[in-house]
């Protein structure tokens, strides 16, 4: 056969296939075997073959193994293991060698050691004259190498924190600067008379608040119908500084209040973030973007002394603490979250947003199948400690165990201990029956469950949805059913500008955010894809909720520029040719290194006009961003609304103080138990800055007392004397626009006054009655007789047509001629009304000396003749006895 | 930390004791006599004017009496009486020496004897005594604060104000007096009733009219105690403004360079009440029209050029009707109640500036301080202004000591000066505050001026920065103290 095939070439070899190299392995074998025969039997001259036929046979097997190990590597590819022989053999150590992710991954002690203590690298600078070519290149080593260490990166991150806490308390500061250090609106006003009171009496005789100097005479179990937290924070603030001799008027805590803890929500903010993602720059978006989102800053400016300028800081932290719980199945972290619940839910009623989120969260869990002991911990511990927190406000009480809208926590606490129960249970009996008992025991326990609940609403332990609750799912539901609630401006649905003011570029940054927690998808990031689908769905019924919102827009919306920054921000630019090879090089490895599928192929942006370019465009958006937020606070956000500014023609600005001035004078210059009926928007403004009891007050704990003003003041005289005389009011206060074009006054608001009243009195107060035929709302010559005779109406335009020309009285409000001989008022008289005519104050006559009515008494003082006794047969008036 | 805070204040109490006693006898030197004191009839008023003004809202009367010892003995006590009503609003007593103004002030304080009696003596101590038969014209002159009544009491809002007010025509007085003559001058000629009376000697009946000004008398010799009442009633178509409470505050700071200020008014207007209540309108009207009117509108503080960061608040808050004008010649504070001030109104409020300590203040060669303030900087109206209460309270550096005090106001009218202790901006032992209470003072006396003096060693005026230094130290070295402490157990035994 082939016996002088001489040498076999390997490379002739590949190009065979199988049977034919086990062919001519066969070969190559007898061959070596005859030539061993002949090597014993005679002295051959071949014998130096053998050594050549070795080899031969040694090529062959070689390439056979080869193209076997290549087939199987086919075969095996995308498979899931790798037989033992194909995978890369190395050394015993290196195939024992961990992972490079294991092997960098360190417990937290080191790291917290790492970061605090870390070795110190010293170094002989070697002094060297710069060269051109070293300078340029400088600058951006420079800025790769700054930071670079990690107490410098921690040390930067405690200043930039630092300047954010200190920009969003100075972005809120413009209503200071511009007008004064004053508390602003309306319940602020409330919450400032409230803290001064506990300053001066104490926490218990705060506690036991009974203020008979509000809804007159009722009057307000103040001390446990309200939320402390706020107030006995200042308290405390005020006492701490006072121990340190610092004198600091209560007033200028409260004004400054909101802007210091807007300052720690920024901080809040930043930690939560940084549960979020690893990069710490995320964080400090976060807290740059909560420093000055408007949304938030709508109700923490300087002054905005109202339960929402702790409370948001509270909501922040709580959720913070509660991821912090929920990743380490920490007690401590969860008893940490139950405290500041608990601070929570005594400073803002807001607090059932994050008693309904965290069950939904554990519940979003738990439906994902993550059910962990983790859970377990930090939901059982919060809710336990959390909801005897809460019940410990007297304002709250039994609320947590008795109404539905705290329902979820409970059921899901219960539904935790199931789990846990089952937990055990599978890991004590065998699978098979664990499946019966399951689902035996699972339904069971939700049947009974859902009929207990059933059960103990019908029967009345548990108080069923309240209406603000329904207001929330049906926006026009207020408007109809409670006219109190909808009569407020923040209770209106959300309209669509309002996000974009609120929130500019944050808002379409938001859903980016929210994706890429859908990408990483932990349970940190499940929480904020639930928080940030709520958030969206209340701020969308109700403007005010914009405020739970923020935070979750401002914590994606940074997620989503972390990640924009972090890919074009790299400064480590290979230089696009240098990076070829590298590639290059990259690739060979991969193919070395065989069937290795974890090899991602790498991507990345090497153009750097690319990267500056996103880079830019990412800054002029910030800075847009800044623009707007700082344009807002200033504009919209920062007007007391007690006082009130406009320019004089030379462009100064001009005070208009008329609130206070009228204020004052009613402190000053009436008894100090007259009391005002006012309607009840103005209620805590008398009560914090006239000190006068009020009949109303934003409260509105009693709806008919509110319907009973409304009723008095939308009624003839006639009617409203009888009700005033038994309410013991003294003074009348209205709101007047019509002078400066004041937009917020009663006229404006009277048709809610009436509606309020009719909801009461159905029969004595008709809405339709104010309108004309046609259906318009009037004041002039046109407007209805129920109107022109409502007392709202006459004490509004009494006596104003003497400011003007004869027949020439406008009012500027309403764009109106006014008839030329204004109202009458037979039962009350002028008593101060301020410079700009905002304010007017009305006292209520007593009785008649002589016994006549005041129609009569008013009639004969203006020289007519007495009526006749047989046309008095109006509407009643006052029999006393 | 506290009984060197203690120590300190008794110290400064004492010396405060010892300089009382040595310039001002006024606070509690009244004599205590028995009730049945009479003031012996040792002088006769050989002659006495009586000159009543009543131009202001207070009533300022001079009395310029001759009198004569008639005495055997030399005499130095010279009584006033006065109502027991009077008593109470009477301040700003002075009495001086006609013929020798060099004289200086005489002491003149209230005698204590019988605290229901009707009738009052101020004690006026000659500080020489007057030989037997010797004549000296004395110069006594005061103030009366809430002396008039609006008559009628409520008027409407655009009417003019007029005012009621009695008094004696004969001038009171414990001695007899042979000639006397009461002159009182109005603030315009308007005055629609006074009582008159039956002339004498060649006048045909009292008072006489001249423009603004009534006389009457000269009346012959009247013994002691007469009285003959009389009212006037004349229009005052003023504010009638009265301060029931001024608490000032002068805190004088060495490490600032800087003296602030703060006036905490209380001010009523004690005029005729509106008959109806306030018309905006006709007030808006009046405004144009008939701008004079008995509402107080303004207030103008003519303050220490130099002056400057004026505030004007009341309880509210800030009031943004005021104006300031500082120039190198006057530092004006213009300020506008929020609402016009009717009778029977009321209006509280608080204004305050700073300026350059070493306006006030300066360094004595023996190393001690002497500042010095006005005691009153009320507002120049040309009604006037009275003050019922006032309280001044200097607030000294922390540590200050040996505080001394004089004054140029009548020591009638300063009822109690005290050093007490103010704790405010990291004080450790407080502030030396040397209060001074007055009583029953106008604005004649605005410009009167207030010396301390008071030694301020350098080891007080480096406390406080050595303190806080020290505390911020010791709070960052106990931080770091906690921090360093392990309070974790340790898994990993070594």
């Amino acid at each position: 056969m082939s016996k002088s095939s001489g040498k076999v070439k390997a490379g002739q070899l590949w190009s065979k296939n199988k049977d034919e190299l086990t062919k001519q392995l066969g070969e190559l074998k007898t061959e070596l075997s005859q030539l061993r025969i002949q090597k014993i039997v005679s002295s051959g001259t071949k014998l130096t073959k053998i050594h050549d036929i070795r080899k031969s046979i040694a090529r062959v097997l070689t390439v056979i193994n080869a193209k076997q190990r290549a087939q199987l590597r086919l075969f095996y590819k995308n498979k899931k293991y790798l037989p033992l022989d194909l995978r890369a053999k190395q050394t015993r150590a290196i195939r024992r060698r961990l992972s490079p992710e294991d092997a960098s991954r360190v417990l937290e002690k080191t790291k917290k050691r790492q970061t605090h203590f870390p070795q110190r690298k010293f170094a002989v600078k070697h002094h060297q004259p710069p060269t051109q070519a070293t300078m340029s290149a400088d600058p951006l080593q420079v800025l790769a190498s700054a930071g670079k260490g990690e107490s410098t990166r921690g040390l930067l991150r405690v200043i930039i924190l630092a300047l954010i806490a200190g920009a969003a308390i100075a972005s809120r500061l413009f209503s200071v600067i511009r007008f004064e250090s004053i508390i602003h609106e309306f319940d602020p006003w409330f919450n400032f008379r409230a803290t001064k009171y506990l300053v001066a009496n104490g926490f218990y005789n705060f506690w036991d608040w009974f203020d008979d100097r509000t809804w007159h005479p009722l009057g307000r179990v103040t001390g446990g119908t309200l939320y402390p937290g706020l107030m006995v924070t200042s308290g405390v603030i005020y006492h701490a500084l006072r121990a340190l001799t610092i004198p600091v008027d209560i007033r200028n805590i409260c004004v400054l209040l909101a802007p210091a803890f807007s300052g720690l929500t920024a901080v809040a903010a930043y930690l939560l973030t940084n549960e979020m993602t690893p990069s710490s720059s995320a964080g400090l978006l976060a807290a740059l973007f909560m420093g000055i989102a408007p949304g938030y800053i709508s109700r923490s400016v300087a002054g905005s002394y109202d339960n929402e300028a702790i409370a948001i800081f509270l909501l922040v932290f709580t959720f913070y603490l509660w991821i912090k719980a929920l990743k380490q199945g920490s007690m401590l972290w969860g008893a940490l979250c139950a405290l500041f619940y608990g601070y929570m839910v005594a400073s803002w009623g807001g607090y059932a947003f994050i008693t309904c989120l965290l069950p939904l969260h554990a519940f979003v869990l738990v439906c994902m199948g993550r059910y962990s002991t983790r859970l377990y911990v930090a939901y059982t511990t919060w809710y336990a400690l959390g909801t005897l927190a809460s019940m410990q406000i007297p304002f709250v009480g039994f609320l947590p165990v008795k109404t539905s809208e705290h329902m979820p926590a409970l059921g899901i606490f219960g539904f935790l201990q199931l789990l846990a129960f089952l937990d055990y249970v599978r890991s004590a009996i065998p699978s098979r029956q664990f499946q019966t008992f399951l689902w035996l025991f699972a339904g069971g326990t939700f049947g009974l469950g859902l009929l207990g609940l059933v059960v103990a609403t019908s029967a009345g332990f548990i108080a069923p949805w309240s209406g603000r609750f329904y207001s929330l799912w049906d926006t026009g539901y207020a408007k109809i059913h409670i006219p109190i609630i909808a009569s407020v401006s923040e209770h209106q649905p959300t309209a669509w500008p309002a996000f974009f003011f609120d929130l500019n570029m944050l808002i379409w940054l938001f859903p980016v955010g929210v994706y890429l927690c859908f990408q990483q998808l932990a349970d940190e990031h499940v929480f904020i894809v639930v928080y940030a689908l709520f958030g969206s769905y209340f701020a969308g019924v109700m403007v005010r909720l914009m405020l739970t919102l923020t935070p979750v827009v401002c914590v994606a919306a940074a997620i989503a520029v972390s990640t924009l920054l972090d890919t074009y921000l790299s400064v480590k630019t290979p230089k696009p040719e240098a990076s070829q090879p590298a590639e290059a090089a990259e690739g060979k490895k991969a193919a070395k290194s065989g069937l290795k599928s974890t090899n991602k192929p790498v991507v990345g942006i090497y153009a750097v006009w690319g990267k500056s370019m996103m880079v830019s465009a990412l800054a002029v958006y910030l800075l847009l961003f800044v623009l707007h937020c700082t344009w807002v606070t200033s504009n919209a956000y920062s007007s007391p609304s007690v006082v009130l500014a406009s320019r004089m023609p030379d462009g100064s600005q001009h005070i208009i103080d008329d609130y206070r001035e009228a204020y004052q004078w009613l402190r000053q210059n009436t008894r100090e138990d007259a009391k005002i009926m006012s309607w009840w928007d103005y209620g805590y403004q008398i009560g914090g800055m006239a000190d006068r009891p009020t009949l109303v007050d934003n409260n509105t704990w009693n709806n008919t007392h509110i319907a009973t003003v409304g009723k008095a003041m939308s009624s003839r005289e006639e009617v409203s004397y009888p009700i005033m005389r038994q309410h013991e009011v003294d003074y009348v206060l209205v709101v007047f626009g019509g002078l400066l074009g004041y937009s917020g006054d009663d006229i404006n608001k009277f048709l809610w006054m009436v509606r309020i009243a009719e909801g009461i009195w159905p029969d004595e107060v008709s809405e339709r009655a104010f309108f004309t035929q046609r259906g318009e709302y009037r004041v002039d010559g046109e407007a209805t007789e129920t109107m022109k005779n409502s007392l709202m109406y006459k004490m509004s335009y009494y006596n104003y047509n003497n400011l003007f020309p004869a027949g020439q009285a406008v009012d500027r409000m309403r764009q109106a001629r006014l008839p030329e001989v204004g109202p009458t008022l037979s039962t009350m008289e002028e008593a101060f009304t301020s410079e700009n005519w905002i304010i007017r104050i009305y006292k209520v006559k007593d009785l008649d000396n002589l016994g006549r009515d005041h129609m009569s008494a008013a009639a004969f003082d203006r020289g007519h003749k007495k009526k006749k006794a047989t046309k008095k047969r109006g509407p009643r008036s006052l029999r006393v006895d | 930390m506290k009984t060197s805070a203690v120590f300190s204040a008794l110290l400064s109490l004492l010396s405060l004791a010892s300089a009382a006693g040595a310039d001002s006898k006024s606070s509690d030197s009244s004599t205590t006599l028995p009730a049945t004191f009479r003031p012996p009839q040792v002088f006769k008023n050989a002659n006495l004017v009586h000159v009543i003004s009543v131009e202001k809202n207070y009533v300022k009367e001079n009395i310029n009496v001759l009198v004569q010892n008639i005495d055997k003995a030399a005499q130095h006590e010279y009584f006033v009486p006065f109502a027991a009503d009077q008593m109470a609003r009477l301040g700003g007593v002075e009495v001086k020496d006609r013929k020798d103004s060099s004289a200086g002030p005489f002491v003149a304080e209230a005698v204590e004897f019988d605290q229901e009696s009707d009738i009052q003596y101020l004690r006026i101590t000659l500080p020489k005594p007057l030989a037997p038969g010797a004549q000296q014209t004395l110069g006594i002159s005061y103030y009366l604060l809430k002396a008039y009544k609006p008559l009628p009491a409520s008027i409407k809002q655009e009417d003019p104000q007029f005012l009621s007010f009695s008094f004696s025509a004969y001038c009171p007085s414990a001695y007899t007096t042979t000639k006397q003559k009461t002159e009182v001058k109005f603030p315009s000629s308007t005055i629609p009733d006074y009582t008159k009376l039956p002339g004498s000697g060649d006048i045909q009946e009292f008072p006489q009219k001249q423009g603004s000004k009534l006389t009457y008398g000269p009346f012959d010799e009247k013994p002691a105690g007469a009285t003959q009442p009389v009212s006037v009633r004349f229009e005052f178509n003023k504010p009638v403004t009265h301060v029931s409470h001024l608490e000032r505050d002068i805190e004088v700071s060495h490490w600032g360079g800087n003296v602030a200020f703060e006036e905490r008014y209380t001010l009523h207007h004690r005029g005729a009440n509106l008959s109806s209540l306030f018309n905006r309108v006709k007030w808006q009207q009046s405004q144009y029209y008939a701008p004079n009117t008995f509402a107080l509108k303004e207030m103008k503080f003519p303050l220490r050029v130099g002056s400057a960061d004026p505030y004007y608040t009341d309880v509210i808050g800030n009031v943004s009707t005021s104006k300031f004008r500082s120039n190198k010649r006057e530092a004006l504070l213009e300020i506008k109640p929020r609402y016009p001030v009717f009778g029977g109104w009321k209006y509280p409020f608080t204004i305050g500036w700073n300026s350059d300590a070493k306006n006030f203040l300066r360094k004595t060669a023996a190393g001690g301080f002497v500042l010095n303030v006005p005691f009153l900087e009320g507002p120049r109206q040309a009604e006037g202004v009275e003050y019922e209460q006032v309280q001044v309270r200097i607030i000294l550096p922390e540590g200050a000591e040996n505080v001394q005090y004089h004054t140029s106001v009548p020591a009638q009218s300063i009822t109690e000066a005290d050093v007490e202790i103010h704790r405010t901006f990291l004080d450790t032992i407080g502030r030396t505050a040397l209060v001074i209470k007055a009583r029953n003072l106008v604005d004649d006396f605005r410009d009167r001026e207030l010396v301390v003096t008071y030694d301020y060693p350098l080891a007080a005026a480096l406390r406080k920065p050595l303190i806080v230094f020290g505390s911020a130290v010791a709070l960052f070295v106990s931080a770091w103290a906690v921090g360093n402490l392990e309070l974790k157990f340790d898994a990993t035994k070594k």
